[in-house]
């Protein structure tokens, strides 16, 4: 069980707890944040898988991965209120 | 098992573990606007621990560039991306929970109402909030 595997079992348990709170957070602002760590989780993980399998474009897809997650983020933010500023 | 990969062992546990704090506090927060600040200052410095750690097992000249591009990215967006959200919370009332001590709703910081409220966006004097979608955000959980 090397670090990698310990560190992908963590991050899917906090993806998991995100999960949780998506569906059972009372406000939409819970779901908006809990979407917003789903983010996080998702680029943390595509690096460790993609080291653990040994891809060659690992990198490269974190640094798309981060851009579209800071965009996610925001768009969640707009949405929370329905579009306006 | 190289100093690297040592290295980037720990760097990778280290960043899991500022992860899964920040999971639970989205978890056992009570309120909205708590959950959004565990998630915002923890999401950003658990990331940019883990791509530097999963670097460090398969380092090449081309990735340490990448990895360098993601990282000062993630640290200077992450906050923004999540403050952004706190602030379309509070536009749209999201309830707030177990409200104290209050320094929004008078400079002299006396005791607010001791059970939950609205936030007080009076207090901040915007001029126009979003009202609209609060029908879905009355709930309190």
């Amino acid at each position: 069980m090397t670090g990698l595997d310990i560190g992908i079992l963590l991050l899917v348990a906090a993806c998991l707890a995100a999960t949780v709170r998506m569906l059972a957070g009372p406000s939409e602002a819970d779901r908006a944040i809990a979407g917003d760590l789903l983010l996080f989780g998702v680029v943390g993980l595509i690096a460790l898988v993609g080291v653990r399998i040994g891809s060659g474009y690992t990198f490269d897809i974190v640094l798309v991965a981060s851009v579209v997650g800071f965009l996610g983020a925001l768009s969640l933010a707009r949405a929370l209120t329905r579009g306006k500023r | 098992m190289t100093a690297l990969t040592l290295a980037g062992d720990v760097l990778v546990i280290a960043g899991a573990l500022v992860f899964a704090t920040a999971a639970l506090g989205l978890l056992r927060f009570p309120d909205a606007y708590t959950r959004i600040s565990a998630v915002g200052t923890a999401g950003g410095l658990g990331i940019v621990l883990v791509i530097t750690g999963a670097f460090l097992h398969r380092p090449s000249v081309p990735a340490a560039v990448m990895v360098v591009l993601a990282v000062l990215l993630q640290l200077t967006t992450s906050a923004v991306g999540s403050m952004a959200i706190a602030r379309s919370a509070l536009l749209v009332r999201t309830p707030l929970s177990r409200l104290r001590f209050s320094e929004l709703h008078d400079e002299s910081g006396a005791e607010a109402e001791p059970d939950g409220g609205e936030p007080p966006l009076e207090a901040l004097r915007l001029e126009e909030t979003i009202a609209d979608p609060g029908e879905h955000s009355e709930r309190t959980g």
